[in-house]
């Protein structure tokens, strides 16, 4: 009895001691920052550490909001261009069978990115579409790498839930890792942040995650 | 007992009350990590205290030994507190650091160097005491410029990162938009931080007192360091034991929260989507009519707005649902029950729901449309599941409303469920007959209108 629970006990330590040195690292050597390698999908704890840098923690805010933010932090200008097919359902029809909700175009040179939304969408789905192209600029997945030699780790899901991470040009970005190095997970992550988003702004001062900050020990 | 030994059994008894005080706290309110660890280390204080009371030491290197490993305690506790606030404590439920030091980045560093510097500084301290060693444990003796060597690097170190974490609790205690019981937690903190800089300030101080004031003066001076001392850790263990008795306890629960992240809003965006697609899209042939001809229906019983805005839901998403059976791709009569199931749990919470409602609510109203997807899908989805569940043959005995019944009668004229079927399970009653009848007059007025032309 005594034998198993000493089993029990050690590697949970184990585990414990390596995930305090490896928060200990991340922190004060910031591998997280620069160093490429793996990581997980975002956080609503690393979201809302996204939102106090963006000054939209704690408060009730939209999309609208998030776009000024994200605009005034990147320091790019960023346009939602709403395409009125609401008045032309040939334009609807159209762009419901395409299958696309949005679109994001992003020019470095420009500093500009642009997100075109059919109006006809449904609030919910608008403003989900809308928040989910912003995360690919928050991630700065427009600002990776494509086909930087790692082709064969592409589709490489690692254990656990973690995903290799691709180098990035030059630019901007709020997310504290690297973008994902694959396709599905960036576009996995962008509809988390705008899950995380859509939420935080509903819920404003009484989102749990907002006084989680502030809850040190 | 000497004066140092008597300072001792002083220090390990104010170690002792805080390590069961805590205890005690621990096991009324709720056991944490940090709690776990701060018991350990006020237990471990008092160990070494006490040996400090027992052995006594003689000899300057046993002194500068026992001087330098009672200090250890202080370290650990300050090492942890820096690191939880960058978010790289064990006792974290993530790896974020707290607010103030978000707002702050150079903070981020600076807290995250405490383990290395503190014992960088310990160890530097021990190896000058031993190098050159001085009374440590003689509080009232003078005492050569070696022992400022051996005392300042750990008090200095001390006192600079207990300052900086109780200016991040501090910072953290100001904020406004923290919950009332967290500022002051975290207020509470910020006193037992600033306490224990003080505890390493009064330390410094001593040591340079011992080096260069003298006589009966440097005795008076000392003792009434050691008093203040001592006031200043029981403040600081109190303060510290009263932060941890206070609890935040959050208006909406993880649980429910990490529910709608992940499962209730990509199902709920994926089926509005998928309605939007296929309506839109022209996919659902034949809804468009029948929505229009629900809704003079609707006009002429007089319903409200809500259910009118049910009816029309409950339409689109019978449409859907069908389309994917048939066609593949949209939202399957499973993924809608689940979906359902999540809606009802969700929606319940008394503030999540109310809020979610509001936010599509005022969406809709600031795009001035679309009015039908601010509706709660929850009575819809439910008319749509209820009559497009094929495995219930029998009739329901429930009685359903006008809404309701329109919505089969619509469904039904648009080919989208059995006549038959459905006569056999909701046909028998005033509601359907109402129902089939006001349809009927809609669809001629309809019908006629198209014809009359203006």
């Amino acid at each position: 009895m005594a034998l198993d629970a000493f089993r029990i006990r050690v590697p949970e330590a184990a585990r414990e001691f390596s995930r305090l040195i490896r928060g200990w690292r991340e922190n004060f050597a910031g591998a997280r920052a620069g160093a490429r390698g793996d990581r997980g999908f975002i956080t609503p704890e690393n979201f809302q550490e996204e939102l106090i840098v963006l000054g939209l923690s704690g408060r009730k805010f939209g999309a609208e909001d998030y776009v000024s933010a994200l605009s005034d932090f990147l320091g790019i200008s960023i346009s939602v261009h709403v395409i009125p097919d609401a008045g032309y359902p040939e334009l609807a029809r159209r762009l419901a069978l395409s299958g696309r909700l949005g679109e994001i175009r992003y020019s470095d040179e420009l500093g500009l990115a642009a997100i075109f939304v059919p109006e006809s969408l449904p609030p919910l789905v608008f403003d989900l579409t809308v928040f989910h192209e912003l995360g690919h600029l928050a991630a700065g997945d427009l600002l990776a790498v494509e086909g930087s030699g790692e082709a064969a780790a592409l589709d490489r899901e690692l254990s656990a839930g973690m995903f290799p991470t691709t180098s990035v040009r030059q630019g901007k970005r709020l997310a504290r890792g690297l973008p994902f190095a694959v396709e599905t997970a960036r576009e996995q992550e962008a509809n988390l942040r705008a899950s995380y988003a859509f939420i935080a702004g509903c819920l404003g001062g009484e989102n749990p995650y907002v006084h989680g900050m502030y809850e040190v020990l | 007992m000497s004066a140092a030994q008597q300072q001792a059994l002083v220090l390990g008894f104010i170690c002792l009350s805080a390590a069961f005080m805590l205890t005690a706290v621990l096991a009324l309110t709720r056991v944490s990590k940090f709690g776990i660890f701060a018991v350990a280390n006020f237990l471990l204080g008092a160990a070494l205290f006490g040996t400090q009371v027992v052995f006594g030491f003689s000899g300057w290197r046993s002194e500068i030994l026992a001087a330098s490993v009672v200090e250890l305690p202080a370290v650990f506790l300050i090492s942890w507190v820096c690191l939880a606030q960058v978010g790289g404590g064990p006792n974290r439920p993530s790896s974020s650091p707290s607010e103030p030091v978000v707002r702050r980045p150079w903070l981020r560093g600076v807290l995250g160097w405490a383990p290395v510097a503190l014992l960088v500084s310990w160890a530097f301290a021990v190896l000058v005491g031993l190098a050159w060693p001085s009374p440590a444990m003689q509080p009232y003796a003078s005492a050569p410029v070696q022992f400022v060597l051996f005392k300042w690097p750990i008090s200095i170190s001390q006192t600079v990162y207990a300052g900086l974490a109780a200016a991040v609790f501090a910072m953290a205690a100001m904020s406004r938009s923290s919950a009332p019981v967290l500022r002051l937690r975290n207020g509470a903190f910020s006193i037992s931080m600033v306490s224990l800089a003080l505890v390493g300030g009064e330390s410094a101080l001593i040591a340079g007192v011992r080096w260069w004031v003298a006589g009966q003066r440097r005795r008076e001076i000392i003792d009434s360091l050691l008093v203040f001392e001592t006031i200043i850790a029981v403040v600081c263990f109190a303060f510290l034991v009263f932060g941890l008795t206070l609890r935040y306890t959050p208006v909406v629960a993880a649980a429910v929260l990490r529910k709608v992240h992940t499962g209730w809003l990509p199902a709920r965006e994926r089926l509005e989507s998928s309605v939007w697609q296929a309506v839109a899209g022209g996919r659902t042939r034949g809804v468009a009519r029948v929505t229009y001809r629900v809704e003079e229906a609707a006009r002429l019983a007089e319903l409200p707005q809500s259910d009118t805005e049910r009816a029309v839901a409950a339409i689109q998403l019978i449409a859907v649902m069908r389309a994917s059976s048939t066609k593949g791709g949209g939202v399957t009569p499973d993924a809608a029950r689940e979906l359902y199931d999540m809606e009802k749990e969700i929606l319940r919470d008394d503030v999540l729901g109310p809020k979610i409602q509001a936010f599509l609510r005022r969406r809709a109203d600031t795009r001035n449309s679309q009015s039908l997807y601010a509706a709660p899908l929850e009575d819809a989805l439910k008319a749509a599941l209820d009559l497009t569940d094929t495995h219930k043959g029998e009739a329901d005995a429930r009685a359903r409303p006008l809404w309701f019944h329109l919505v089969a009668v619509a469904s039904a004229d648009a080919g989208l469920i059995d006549k038959g079927d459905l006569w056999k399970r909701f046909g028998n009653g005033s509601e359907s007959s109402a129902a089939t009848e006001v349809y009927r007059t809609a669809k001629g007025r309809l019908r006629s209108q198209v014809f009359g032309g203006p």
